[in-house]
């Protein structure tokens, strides 16, 4: 019944100006093909697909990733290489990203392809495109000679890895990219003997390629094929090229070698790199480009991961002490998101001696990124340094931070001070940092209001409910009188919260009444909302209370002449009879 | 948990809903927008907002400053769709709101609210490419005729996309309009949507977007006389600052699509009315990076090439 409906839409149905029907065609190829089965789909849909040319790229892209799993539709591996014609058409065209499918669909179905058809079908066609007239073809036959390789017979090997050093050397810089990018994983299928001789030329050329944008793929390439060399072959051939880009003249090229700092390191391993690469290293933190130093400075803390602690002070630290004063907010803010790490690295001495003055020197940093990566990251340096220290140097600062005008920061001074608090101990809590955790309650920002809420109910539980009695209850049941209903509104949230954590007979007799109370307000939002805090009630106090106090509450809500109290009124009461029936 | 708060969540998440709830969530927008007036009728307390411009993650960033709805009441001035990359998903988590808590969230319609407009700025190629198809486009544009056309705020401020229209000096003229049509190119409906004030005309001057009018200082004072109001607030034009007074505190314009268009640089606002109507502008910046899920379509381009 289906093919009745269906083929004609394919074959003759498309007209390429309809461009809704040709997307949906494309989205339902496999539909279709199941519905012509798989001979006629040999037969019919896919040359029907080759000569297709119609020119919308979101056509084509489509198409190109629907080939790629379609193996099945055509009678399976047998046949796959009928799919190989109209992906070759689509290795050709100019959108770049109906390019890249095609090779990433032809690498998926080569790779299940049997080793005599990748002989007879595939080889050819890397061939075709990689001496193909237009640059689009040899930009695509790059990304596959790695699945053509494996399975060629040593003349065919031969003749491929002559192809693809022609293409390192190819006029247009866009395929010398492409070859450039792919190396490694061509690299990855190369016989050794030949990865020191072939490919490791190839790559010298490309290492030392006119363009930049070449250049700075080698780069990637350096990590690679460093996993692939015998050690002593990465330090002889890799190292230098590492360092020589370290210092290449376009930022771009120095800005992937800081990028790509760590692979590269691992690739030549740790001697090496506490030889040859520190100063490289050192080089790239005081660059003169600020693009440079953001990606450097972000790896900092890996770097010094591989060093050990006395070079770490010695070479990184004074660069390190550079960069927290640099003039690009995004300097430090990438240091500032990694730095905290360094403490664990360098010790206790270090750290305090050394390490302290930058962060709090960033602490007080004008660009607010950079103040938040270092408070978010603060809990690894209390390991390190001991809640006393931190508490006399970092204290003022986090204060500080507290009334932030960046709401971003405040919050995570809120979500840190749970940690903090458990940590300080309830003296000293009380005397510096009670006042500000009320304070937020009245914060001009939903989200901090609502932080604040649960960051009472954390408190609570850290220091018990005598002292949240004496320090919270009495100063947040007040507030329920603002006169603006944003306000009301969180508190009866941290009601809710307090309430598991206090008990019922706290509950019933300081948090339950105000509740009730503001049942009677005039803002229809703040009574739904009481229903909703009525409800969480349920389960913490008496059953008499339920049917003396809460019940005869939200039943009149369940009248009110607004429809959405009365609905969280109703629901409240449904899980109100619940509870009666289950007890 | 019914279907309407299930898709609620879903929007929530920036996950579009399928066509065939669309379709359903469109028809049950319509049944409580037809109902609404031209000047609807809106008590305080409420957070009025401006423009969003499909911009999600920002208007994400909005309620997170703001408070969710329903716990926040909230008037939105129009302009949901075009040119950020969710127009869909934003217009719709919306639209849902408003279907779910018709009281908490009231919705009017912007000049972007428009078949034209939207062919040209995004919403369409948007449905087309998110839908395979235009009968998304096309359920929300019908919606889009059901949109009132402005706003009073407990009969005291009067709220609207654009601006004020020579065909017009009482709320009630407004109130006459047949609104339900595509919106037209000249006319009180399309002055409402498209006109901005402006401080050197004095009376009316000629409008350089092509639609609506400029109108000055005196324009304001005498509508804002003759209706009793305390002042007119307004969306339609970017302001830096995101909130901006003019003519002596008699209009406010209010604009809440942060780095509009991804690149202007601009910080956003809503403007917050509490029960007794005492106004705080609540400025906010473009939700970080971090929070947003993957713009484009296309890969972003090589960061060198």
């Amino acid at each position: 019944m289906l093919s009745l409906t269906v083929q004609p839409l394919t074959v003759d149905g498309i007209t390429p100006d309809d461009w809704d029907c040709v997307f949906y065609v494309t989205r339902g190829l496999s539909t279709i093909a199941r519905a012509l089965g798989e001979e006629r789909t040999r037969k019919e849909l896919i040359p029907f697909l080759s000569e297709n040319n119609d020119d919308d790229d979101e056509v084509l892209l489509a198409m190109a990733e629907e080939l790629g799993v379609f193996i099945p539709y055509v009678g399976g591996v047998d046949y796959a290489n009928v799919l190989l014609p109209p992906l070759e058409t689509l290795c050709t065209v100019e959108e770049t990203c109906v390019r890249d499918k095609a090779v990433e669909s032809l690498c998926r179905i080569g790779a299940q392809m049997k080793e005599s058809d990748l002989v007879d079908s595939f080889v050819p066609l890397v061939k075709r495109l990689a001496a193909g007239e237009w640059f689009t073809a040899r930009v695509s036959s790059c990304g596959l000679f790695h699945i053509a390789y494996p399975s060629a017979p040593e003349v065919m090997k031969a003749e491929l890895r002559t192809i693809y050093s022609q293409l390192c050397q190819d006029d247009m810089p866009m395929v010398r990219r492409s070859a450039a990018s792919n190396l490694g994983k061509f690299a990855a299928t190369v016989e050794s003997a030949h990865l020191k001789t072939d490919i490791m030329s190839i790559f010298e050329d490309l290492t030392q390629d006119d363009q930049d944008s070449v250049r700075l793929l080698a780069v990637e390439g350096c990590a690679a094929l460093g996993k692939l060399l015998e050690p002593q072959d990465c330090v002889a051939h890799i190292l230098p090229v590492i360092v020589n880009f370290s210092q290449d003249k376009s930022w771009r090229v120095r800005y992937m070698v800081a990028n790509q700092l760590y692979e590269l390191c691992e690739a030549v391993g740790p001697d090496p790199t506490r030889v040859d690469l520190v100063p490289a290293y050192v080089r790239l933190l005081r660059d003169n480009e600020a693009e440079v130093r953001i990606a450097a400075a972000g790896k900092v803390t890996k770097f010094c991961r591989i060093l050990n602690p006395q070079l770490a002070i010695q070479h990184i630290l004074p660069c390190v002490k550079e960069l927290s004063t640099d003039s690009s907010q995004h300097v430090r803010s990438a240091l500032a998101s990694v730095i905290m790490g360094m403490a664990p690295v360098l010790g206790k001495d270090a750290t305090i001696e050394q390490l302290l003055p930058i962060f709090l020197s960033l602490l007080k940093d004008e660009f607010p990124d950079v103040r938040l990566n270092i408070i978010s990251k603060l809990d690894q340096v209390n390991q390190v340094i001991g809640i006393d220290l931190l508490s006399q140097s970092l204290l003022p600062a986090i204060v500080e931070l507290a009334e932030d005008r960046h709401w971003r920061v405040r919050l995570a001074i809120i979500e840190y001070i749970p940690l903090l608090a458990s940590q300080l101990g309830v003296g000293f809590f009380d005397d510096k940092l009670g006042a500000l955790c009320m304070q937020w309650l009245e914060d001009k920002v939903y989200s901090i209001r609502d932080a604040a809420a649960n960051n009472l109910k954390r408190l609570a539980e850290e220091f018990g409910p005598d002292w949240a009695m004496q320090h919270i209850i009495p100063q947040v049941l007040d507030m329920i009188n603002n006169p603006h209903y944003l306000y009301r509104m969180t508190i009866l949230h941290a009601i809710s919260l307090l309430a598991p954590v206090m008990g019922s007979e706290i509950t019933c007799s300081k948090l339950l009444p105000i509740a009730i109370n503001a049942s009677k307000d005039r803002v229809p939002n703040i009574k739904f909302n009481v229903a909703k805090v009525l409800q969480s009630l349920i389960p913490i106090v008496d059953q008499s209370v339920v049917e003396q106090t809460i019940r005869p509450c939200l039943i009149e809500l369940s009248e009110d002449p607004d429809v959405d109290v009365r609905f969280f009124a109703s629901q409240a009461l449904q899980a109100s009879d619940q509870v009666m029936m289950s007890s | 948990m019914s279907d309407l708060d299930r898709q609620i969540e879903q929007l929530k998440k920036c996950e579009p809903l399928k066509e065939s709830e669309v379709k359903a969530l469109c028809l049950k927008a319509m049944e409580i927008l037809v109902e609404e007036s031209n000047v609807q009728r809106v008590d305080a307390p409420v957070t009025i907002c401006g423009d969003i411009h499909g911009q999600f993650y920002d208007m994400k960033e909005l309620f997170k400053v703001g408070g969710d709805c329903p716990k926040t009441n909230y008037l939105f001035l129009g302009d949901f769709v075009d040119r950020g990359f969710y127009s869909v998903e934003t217009f719709l988590l919306l639209l849902a709101l408003k279907v779910r808590y018709p009281d908490r969230i009231t919705l009017i319609r912007g000049n972007h609210e428009s078949r034209q407009i939207t062919q040209v700025y995004g919403f369409y190629d948007e449905c087309l490419r998110k839908y395979g198809s235009v009968n998304v486009w096309r359920y929300c544009t019908d919606i889009f005729d059901y949109l009132s056309l402005s706003a009073l705020i407990e009969n005291r401020i009067f709220s609207v996309h654009g601006g004020l229209s020579p065909a017009i000096s009482t709320l009630d003229q407004i109130r006459t309009i047949d609104r339900k049509q595509e919106v037209p190119h000249d006319g009180a409906m399309c002055d409402l949507l498209w006109s901005d004030p402006e401080d050197i005309v004095d009376g009316w001057g000629l409008s350089p977007r092509g639609a609506g009018f400029l109108f000055g200082g005196n324009v304001v004072t005498s509508f804002n006389h003759t209706n009793n109001l305390d002042y007119i607030c307004r969306a339609h034009q970017l302001v830096m600052e995101g909130y901006k007074w003019m003519f002596n505190n008699q209009i406010v314009t209010v604009w809440s699509a942060p780095n509009y268009c991804y690149r202007c640089g601009n910080v956003a606002a809503i403007l917050e009315l509490d029960e007794n109507l005492n106004h705080k502008f609540r400025v906010f910046e473009a939700a970080p990076h971090e929070s947003r899920g993957a713009p484009s379509k296309k890969p972003a381009p090589d960061y060198f090439l």
